[in-house]
C-alpha cells in the first residue's frame, strides 16, 4: 500500500511547515500537511520563484527548474515528461501516483519535489518497457488486469513493492498490500492473479 | 449458401439462442453482407481468450491519454466554478487574475443564472499549472443569492424554491409539470414493443392473490472515472485539433464544428487513449461544464496549445451523475407464482438534468405480465446534472423493482429463483437460473431468512437486469495488408477500455488466418473510418461487423493471388495459422507473407462500411446476478463475499476482455449498493464529498470472489451475431446484494447505500417489532 511520504526526508532541502508556508503562502495546498516540525537551522528557505533541483529517476539524475511547492509528481509528469504516474484524486486516496521512494512506495502527490532530491524514485517507466516487461507488468498484460489502464502504473509500483516486501504473499496479504489503490472499471481480482502467477514465477 | 433475392439483399438461415436450445433463424441481410457466425461455426480466434494488444504500453506506463499530451508552447487552463447552488451574477472581475504574471488569457461564461455548485463560470490559462491555479483564485465573481431546494424530497413539494422558470426546464413540451416535478414523462424511446406499460393494472391486482408494495431509495452515484474529462485543443489557421477523454471522438467534432462555425472537415478528434467513461463522456463538454469550448476558445485567443484536465473536484460536481430515485412499487401475483399485475412510479433526481427516468426493468423484464403501469416523473434539484451511466436508469429501477419480487416471492412463500423461473420468458434467462444457481450454491441459501445463529449472517440472493440490442450503422472499417505481409486496421471509434482496438484485430485475424498480434490496430481518430459513439453497450456489435466485411474483402484478395501459386480456385482456399491452403488438400499451402508478395502494389488497402442491422433472435438482453454476503448485525457492516454474473452476449469476441467487464459491472454495482453516496449539504447546497476518500468506491480490501460466466449463444443481427454486454450485467447487481443482505438477517433495507448506520437502524427497527 503506497504511504505517505515520510514526514522528516534527510536532504539539506528539507522543508518544514512552516517554511513551506513562507513559500507558498498560506493556502488551501497546506490543508493536508500535519507534521509541524521545528524548522532545523541548516535547512535553506526556497522560493517562491523556480530553483534548479537534481533529481534522481529511474537511475539517473535529471535536472528540474520548479518552484519549491511543485509536487513530486508534477515534476515527474510535467517537466520530465514521465507520464506513467496519474494525478487522480489529487490527496493520496487512490494510489494512481505510486512510485518508489527509495524502494519503498508513496503517493507522490503528497511530495514536494524538493523532498525528493538525493533519494532515488523509481516510476512505472523505470520497472520496464513494452518490449521488455518485468515480470509483474507481464502477468497483468496475461491476465487482462486492466481495463482503460488509468490506474493501471500505480498498481503496477505498488505490486512491485509488495513482492519485493513479501515475495508470497496469500490473498488476503495482496488484498492490503494494494489497498491503497483504487480501479473503477473493476480489474481487483483480476489484479491479485497477476500479483498470484508474478509471485509463483520468482519461485 | 446465400440466396441473392431480385431486391439485392441476402437470406441465411442461421443457429442461433442458447446452445442448449438452439433455434433456425432466417436473416435477410444487406447484399453483399457476410453468413453470420453461429452456433455452428467453427472459429480460430474469435471466442478465445486475447490479452489486449495495447497491454505492453499500458502496464509501463507509455500509453497517452489526453491527460498526458504535452505540447510545444503548451498552456494550462483551469476553471472558476460557482461556490453557491443559486442565484444570479452579479459581476465577473478578472482584472487581477490577468495581472498575474504568467496568465494570457481569460474566458467567462455567458450565464447570468447559477443552479448548482460547481457551474462554469471562468477559465484562465498560463504558462503554468500551478499559475494557471492562482490566476483561477484571483477571479473574483459577485453573486445574487437566491433560494435553492438540493434534497429529493423537499424538492418535490409546492412551496419548494424553483430550480427552473416555467419556460426554462428541460422537459419535453407535453409533459405535465408542477414546481420541480415534471410528469408522468413520455415512454422511454428505448422502450421495446413488448414492454412499457400495458394492460389494466387495476384489474391485475383484483386477480391477485398476494399484493406487496413499498417504496425504494436509491442515491446519487458519480461515475468517478479515473480520467477526469479533459482536452488539450491547438489551431493552426482555422483548422481545430483536439485530443480529449470522450465516448466519441466524432461526437465531439460535430458539436466542436457547430460552436465554432466550422465545417467539420476543419476538426480532428483525437482519444488514443481514454481512462474510463461509463457514460460521462458522452457530450462535447459534459452535461454541466462547457470546458471544451472555453479551452478550444482560450487556445484561439492565445495561439497556443491549451490544455484543461478538470481536477476531481470539479469531475465530482459537474460532469454528470447517475440520478437517485425514489421507486414506489405495487406487485400482484396468484398464488401459483404468475405476475398479475406491476404498478411502477417513480421520481428521478437528476439534479438540473432532465430523464431521470427508472422503469426500463420494471416494464421489461417480464413481458408476459399483462398489467403493467409505469408512471415516471423528473424533479429537478440545485445540485450537478445526470446524465447515462452504465444502462440509464436500469441499475436503479432494478433495485426498486427486483427487491420487490424477493419480498413478494417471500409473501407468496415462494423460492426467489422459483418466483422468477414461474415468470419467465426469456431462452438465456432460463440458462441463467440453472448455471448461477449451481456456481453460487442456491441450495446453501438460508431457508427462513436470518435463520443463521450467531452476530455474522450469510445469505444468498439474486436478481434479473435487463437491456436492449443497439446498434450503429454508420460505421466503417479499413484494412490495409502490405506487400510484407503486415496488417494494419484503421478505425475511428475510440477505446474506453473495453478493449474494442483488441476486439477489432480479433476479427480481423479470423478471416485472414492470423493471430490478432499480426494485426496492428489503430483508433480513436477522426481521421480514420467513422466509428460510432461509445454507448448502450453498442461499439463492438457495430464496429466489429465492419471489421469482419473490410478483412473478409482483404481475404479475398489476397486468395485470388495465392489461388494461382497453389493452382487452385480462390473460393477452395482456407486461411489458418499464417497460411493459406486448398481445403481438401492441406499440404498444398502457403504463407500468407508469400502470397502478399505477389500483389501488385505495395499494399492492398480495403475499406468496409457496416451493412444494416438484421433480425435478431432477441432484441432484449437478459442478465442475471447471484450474490453471497455475510452481514456483521453488531457493526452493520456488509461485506460481498461472491458474486455470479450469468450474461450472454452472443458471440463473445474476445472472451478474456468480455469477462473483465462483467467483474467490473459487479465490483461497480456492489460499490453503489455498499459505499457511494453522492452527499449534499441541504443549508448550504454544496457537495460534501467532492473527492475519492469521503465518496467512496469499492477497494482492494473490500472485494469479493467474482465469478464471470458467458453461456454459449448466439443472436444474429450482424454478421459476427455479437450483441452488447456491458450493462446488462451492471443493471441486477445492486438488487442482487439487497436481497442477499435479506436472506442473511431476514431485514429488509429498501435504502442504498446499505451502509453500517442505515443496517444497524434496520435491525434496532426490526428488534421493536416492525419487523417487515
Amino acid at each position: 500500500m503506497p504511504k505517505r511520504p515520510p514526514k522528516n526526508p534527510r536532504t539539506s532541502f528539507s522543508v518544514s511547515r512552516r517554511t513551506f508556508l513562507k513559500t507558498v503562502g498560506v493556502g488551501a495546498a497546506a490543508t493536508g500537511l500535519v507534521a509541524l516540525a521545528p524548522r532545523p537551522a541548516e535547512a535553506a528557505i526556497l522560493g517562491p520563484d523556480a530553483v534548479p533541483l537534481a533529481l534522481n529517476v529511474n537511475g539517473a539524475t535529471h535536472t528540474v527548474t520548479v518552484e519549491p511547492r511543485v509536487t513530486l509528481l508534477r515534476a515527474l509528469r510535467n517537466h520530465l515528461n514521465l507520464t506513467g504516474a496519474k494525478e487522480v484524486c489529487e490527496r493520496g486516496a487512490c494510489g494512481g501516483c505510486t512510485v518508489l521512494f527509495d524502494g519503498e512506495p508513496i503517493c507522490s502527490c503528497l511530495m514536494l519535489a524538493v523532498d525528493a532530491v538525493g533519494h532515488e524514485i523509481t516510476t512505472v517507466e523505470g520497472l520496464g518497457t513494452p518490449e521488455k516487461l518485468s515480470p509483474i507488468q507481464a502477468a497483468f498484460v496475461e491476465h487482462d488486469a486492466l481495463q482503460c489502464g488509468f490506474c493501471t502504473p500505480g498498481f503496477v509500483v505498488a505490486s512491485t513493492a509488495l513482492l519485493k516486501n513479501n515475495p508470497h504473499p496469500s490473498l488476503d496479504e495482496i488484498k492490503a498490500g494494494l489497498a491503497g489503490n483504487l480501479c473503477r472499471c473493476g480489474t481487483y481480482s483480476r489484479i491479485f492473479a497477476a500479483v498470484h502467477k508474478a509471485a509463483q514465477q520468482r519461485g | 449458401m446465400a440466396q441473392q433475392d431480385p431486391t439485392g439483399e441476402n437470406t441465411f438461415r442461421v443457429k442461433v439462442g442458447p446452445a442448449e436450445n438452439p433455434v433456425t433463424l432466417v436473416v435477410h441481410t444487406d447484399a453483399g453482407d457476410l453468413k453470420p457466425w453461429d452456433l455452428d461455426s467453427r472459429l480460430r480466434s474469435v471466442k478465445g481468450r486475447h490479452p489486449r494488444l495495447e497491454g505492453p504500453e499500458m502496464v509501463t506506463g507509455r500509453a497517452k491519454y489526453t491527460y498526458d499530451v504535452r505540447l510545444p508552447g503548451m498552456l494550462w487552463a483551469k476553471m472558476v466554478r460557482a461556490p453557491i447552488p443559486a442565484g444570479k451574477i452579479v459581476r465577473i472581475d478578472t482584472a487581477k487574475a490577468e495581472r498575474l504574471q504568467g496568465v494570457k488569457a481569460v474566458w467567462t461564461t455567458d450565464a447570468k443564472l447559477v443552479r448548482f455548485a460547481g457551474q462554469d463560470i471562468a477559465a484562465v490559462a498560463a504558462v503554468s499549472q500551478e499559475i494557471a491555479e492562482d490566476a483561477a483564485r484571483l477571479v473574483d465573481v459577485q453573486y445574487e443569492e437566491a433560494p435553492f431546494v438540493t434534497d429529493l424530497e423537499e424538492a418535490m413539494a409546492p412551496t419548494a424554491p424553483l430550480v427552473f422558470a416555467e419556460e426554462q426546464a428541460p422537459a419535453p413540451p407535453n409533459a405535465p409539470r408542477k414546481g420541480n416535478v415534471t410528469g408522468p414523462l413520455p415512454p422511454a424511446p428505448t422502450a421495446p414493443a413488448r414492454g412499457g406499460s400495458r394492460g389494466d393494472v387495476e384489474k391485475g391486482f383484483a386477480e391477485a392473490d398476494a399484493v406487496h408494495e413499498a417504496t425504494y431509495r436509491v442515491r446519487v452515484h458519480t461515475h468517478s472515472v479515473l480520467e477526469t474529462h479533459g482536452i488539450v485543443a491547438y489551431w493552426e489557421g482555422d483548422r481545430l485539433t483536439v485530443y480529449t477523454s470522450t465516448q466519441g471522438v466524432f461526437m465531439v467534432r460535430a458539436g466542436l464544428a457547430e460552436a465554432f462555425g466550422l465545417p467539420r472537415n476543419k476538426v480532428r478528434v483525437i482519444t488514443e487513449h481514454m481512462g474510463g467513461g461509463f457514460g460521462s463522456k458522452l457530450s462535447p463538454s459534459a452535461v454541466g461544464s462547457a470546458f471544451a469550448i472555453a479551452a478550444c476558445r482560450l487556445a484561439q485567443m492565445t495561439g497556443a496549445p491549451v490544455k484543461l484536465m478538470l481536477d476531481r473536484r470539479e469531475e465530482q460536481l459537474c460532469t454528470g451523475n447517475a440520478p437517485g430515485a425514489l421507486m414506489t412499487v405495487r406487485l400482484g401475483a396468484k398464488a401459483d407464482g404468475a405476475l398479475t399485475a406491476i404498478d411502477y412510479r417513480a421520481y428521478g433526481e437528476g439534479g438540473i438534468g432532465p430523464s431521470s427516468r427508472t422503469g426500463g426493468p420494471a416494464g421489461n423484464i417480464y413481458p408476459q405480465c399483462p398489467n403493467v403501469k409505469l408512471e415516471e416523473y423528473d424533479v429537478f434539484t440545485n445540485a450537478g446534472p445526470a446524465c447515462a451511466l452504465r444502462a440509464p436508469g436500469h441499475p436503479q429501477g432494478a433495485f426498486g423493482f427486483e427487491c420487490a419480487m424477493d419480498e413478494l416471492a417471500h409473501r407468496l412463500g415462494m423460492d426467489p429463483l422459483e418466483f422468477r423461473r414461474k415468470n419467465e420468458a426469456h431462452p438465456f434467462r432460463k440458462v441463467y437460473y440453472d448455471v448461477g444457481a449451481k456456481a453460487i450454491g442456491w441450495e446453501r441459501r438460508n431457508k427462513i431468512p436470518g435463520e443463521v445463529p450467531g452476530p455474522r449472517k450469510r445469505g444468498i440472493g439474486m436478481a434479473n437486469g435487463n437491456w436492449y440490442v443497439m446498434a450503429r450503422e454508420a460505421v466503417a472499417v479499413e484494412v490495409q495488408v502490405h506487400r510484407d505481409g503486415s496488417v494494419e486496421l484503421f478505425h475511428g471509434a475510440q477505446d474506453l477500455g473495453t478493449g474494442i482496438r483488441t476486439a477489432l484485430a480479433v476479427i480481423a485475424a479470423e478471416e485472414l488466418g492470423l493471430r490478432p498480434a499480426d494485426i496492428t490496430a489503430y483508433v480513436g481518430d477522426t481521421r480514420f473510418p467513422p466509428g460510432g459513439t461509445s454507448g448502450g453497450s453498442t461499439t463492438t456489435n457495430s464496429s466489429g461487423p465492419a471489421a469482419r466485411l473490410a478483412a473478409h474483402e482483404a481475404r479475398m484478395r489476397i486468395a485470388a493471388l495465392a489461388a494461382p501459386l497453389l493452382n487452385a480456385n480462390p473460393d477452395e482456399l482456407e486461411f489458418a495459422d499464417g497460411k493459406i491452403f486448398v481445403a481438401a488438400n492441406p499440404g498444398r499451402q502457403v504463407s500468407f507473407r508469400e502470397a502478399a508478395q505477389k500483389m501488385p502494389g505495395e499494399v492492398i488497402a480495403c475499406l468496409a462500411d457496416r451493412k444494416r442491422q438484421f433480425e435478431t433472435f432477441r432484441q432484449d438482453l437478459a442478465a442475471t446476478q447471484f450474490a453471497e454476503v455475510e452481514v456483521d448485525v453488531e457493526t452493520g457492516v456488509i461485506r460481498v463475499l461472491k458474486m455470479v454474473g450469468v450474461n450472454n452476449c452472443g458471440t463473445p469476441i474476445n472472451l478474456l476482455t468480455a469477462e473483465n467487464q462483467l467483474i467490473g459491472a459487479q465490483i461497480q454495482g456492489a460499490s453503489w449498493a455498499l459505499f457511494e453516496h453522492r452527499t449534499l449539504d441541504r443549508n448550504v447546497g454544496t457537495m460534501v464529498n467532492p473527492n475519492l476518500e469521503a465518496y467512496k468506491i469499492l477497494g482492494p480490501a473490500d472485494m469479493f470472489e467474482a465469478v464471470p460466466i458467458f453461456t454459449e449463444g448466439a443472436n444474429a443481427g450482424n454478421n459476427t451475431s455479437a450483441t452488447g454486454m456491458a450493462e446488462p450485467v451492471f443493471v441486477p447487481t445492486l438488487a442482487a446484494i439487497a436481497n442477499a443482505v435479506y436472506n442473511a438477517t431476514g431485514i429488509r433495507i429498501r435504502q442504498l447505500p446499505m451502509t453500517p448506520d442505515r443496517v444497524l437502524a434496520a435491525l434496532a427497527e426490526a428488534r421493536k417489532g416492525g419487523k417487515p
